[in-house]
């Protein structure tokens, strides 16, 4: 399965001059690092709102760049009723991440 | 797309606010970027935007928080609301709470647009409205009370004249409300809350004009035993208004043309020029143009002060406002004096309405007063009223008052001139429903006797 919605992604690739449009990839993927870390910080430390909200932020930036795999995985990561636990999730979601972040550089050729 | 606008987008997650910032300046909007709630509010008063893109989760509060407290500080800007598909009801409540829109994350920039664009063009008419609603339908504005299309243009020129410096050249008959238009324009204006200083040109001696105006310095004349600053001085960083001036004499029209083109005063005896920064209005009942071809006002002096005329309307000319007025003045004055009365009986708001009140507002002052000090009950009655008012006959020099007639009269008790003299004024005062010209006229004195004589009686008071 795709790590994009094309329709999103390639909307937005085509709204946006290609500059602006790296510089969004290029936010989404300190977001991506800044949020990662945040979220294995609180898994570490056991502080499940810390979690939730970088979950939150993480799902919104994945939503907006149309990152849908990641806004998948990040969404059970705020859903404090799933049973998977935290150390289940994050590979999963690291591993969207990186296809995420491939996928939309792929864009810009 | 409408005109640019200012556009406040409150969003905390970095990619998403690029994403909306790219594409709104690529709609030629002027942005602001706030992170979290607290600083969009901040941010919102400051800068007071146009239309606001506000995230629904926001660190600190929520956005249905935020779009609360920009309602309560009245911050009028076109809210739309940015959510995930999850959160959609949210998005409802938060239309209920005044936002105008929602777009729901992520969106495309066509959809960005034409969002934006209904809000704010929905906003437009909505504030064109409302300036319309207020241009036909204000029934007070400052301290006038009137809703009738004379008043309404009075209103709208104060308003749009408010927030400049030029001078404005207030006439109108007597009892019209020039001090009222002087006063409302200060309030109106950016200085209100520095000094509204009233000089009436012709209450003060032709002597004492210049100093009164400008100031004096210690040792300048004959009398003069301190330094003082004047009228001008005294209305530095607010407004100066110089009732009656058409009484100016000649020769201090020409000091006060140096005034208005250097901006500067010289007290009387001083010889250092002082700076002062103030708004001048003028006021007379005279034509002042008939004055000005007479001679006796300088032509130089009228184009420098005519620059922004208001004319305000005759009573009689204000269609149903007398009785607007009339019931407040009621309310006023039952308060004031401590009677019951609530309202006019039909037969008296007929009477009311068809007279042609020369004296104008002072004048229906005058009669409404006398009505509740001298009566009693909840109702005021057509027999209440003066007769002069029941006979619809315009108030026009006639035979002498009462009082002064009783003063005259062999049988009166002597009494100090003085009395006798204040009497007689306030008589013809009266008579002429507070018409100074008139009343100054019928007593065969000039009208700054008159105003002398007021000014001096309520020093005493």
């Amino acid at each position: 399965m795709s790590a994009l919605d094309p329709e999103v992604a390639n909307q937005l690739a085509e709204d946006l001059p290609p500059d602006v449009f790296r510089t969004i990839i290029s936010t989404f993927e300190q977001d991506l690092t800044r949020l990662a870390q945040d979220l294995a910080r609180a898994a570490q430390a056991g502080d499940q709102d810390g979690y939730e909200r970088a979950a939150h932020s993480l799902a919104g930036a994945a939503a907006a760049v149309g990152a849908v795999g990641l806004e998948r995985e990040a969404r059970i990561a705020m859903d404090h009723r799933q049973p998977e636990s935290a150390a289940t999730v994050l590979p999963r979601l690291l591993t969207e991440a990186k296809a995420a972040l491939q996928a939309l550089r792929a864009l810009t050729y | 797309m409408l005109t640019p606008a200012r556009v406040l987008l409150v969003e905390d997650t970095p990619t998403q606010a690029e994403i909306a910032k790219a594409m709104l300046r690529d709609f030629g909007h002027e942005i602001r970027h706030a992170e979290n709630g607290t600083d969009g509010l901040a941010l919102a008063l400051e800068w007071q935007p146009d239309a606001i893109l506000v995230d629904l989760l926001l660190p600190d509060f929520s956005g249905i928080e935020l779009m609360r407290r920009l309602k309560a500080a009245r911050v009028n800007a076109a809210c739309i609301v940015l959510t995930a598909h999850g959160s959609v009801n949210i998005a409802v409540e938060a239309m209920r709470e005044g936002a105008t829109d929602f777009l729901l994350k992520p969106y495309a920039a066509a959809r960005l647009r034409v969002t934006l664009d209904n809000a704010l063009e929905k906003r437009a008419l909505r504030q064109a409205l409302d300036t319309a609603r207020t241009a036909l339908g204000r029934e007070s504005f400052g301290g006038f009370i009137g809703a009738s299309p004379a008043m309404q243009a009075v209103y709208r020129t104060l308003e749009s004249v408010a927030g400049s410096k030029a001078t404005v050249f207030i006439t109108g008959e007597s009892g019209t409300g020039k001090e009222v238009a002087a006063e409302t324009l200060h309030q109106a204006s950016p200085r209100r809350g520095r000094p509204f200083i009233v000089l009436n040109c012709a209450a003060i001696p032709r002597d004492l004009l210049e100093s009164e105006i400008f100031g004096h310095v210690k040792g300048a004349f004959t009398g003069a035993t301190e330094n003082r600053p004047g009228a001008a001085r005294a209305a530095d960083g607010g407004t100066l208004f110089l009732d009656e001036i058409g009484e100016m004499p000649l020769e201090m029209q020409a000091k006060l043309l140096r005034f208005v083109q250097s901006g500067t005063v010289t007290p009387v005896g001083g010889t250092r020029a002082e700076a002062v920064d103030l708004r001048l209005v003028c006021a007379t009942n005279r034509d002042i143009l008939a004055e000005v071809q007479a001679g006796r006002f300088r032509e130089d002096l009228y184009y420098r002060l005519y620059v922004v005329p208001v004319v305000l309307p005759p009573l009689r000319a204000r269609g149903e406002d007398v009785l607007l007025i009339a019931r407040h003045l009621l309310q006023h004055f039952a308060r004031d004096e401590g009677k019951r009365f609530k309202q006019f009986d039909v037969a008296a708001e007929a009477a009311i309405r068809a007279h042609p009140w020369p004296g104008n507002v002072r004048q229906l002052q005058n009669v409404l007063r006398n009505a509740v000090v001298l009566h009693e009950g909840e109702v005021i009655t057509r027999a209440m009223l003066p007769d002069l008012l029941l006979q619809g006959a315009p108030v026009m020099p006639g035979p002498p008052p009462p009082a002064p007639a009783q003063a005259a009269s062999a049988t009166a008790a002597i009494e100090p001139l003085a009395i006798s003299e204040k009497r007689l004024i306030l008589a013809a005062l009266e008579h002429t429903g507070q018409d100074v010209p008139r009343a100054a006229a019928l007593l065969d004195v000039n009208p700054s006797t008159i105003y002398r004589k007021l000014t001096t009686w309520k020093k005493e008071a």
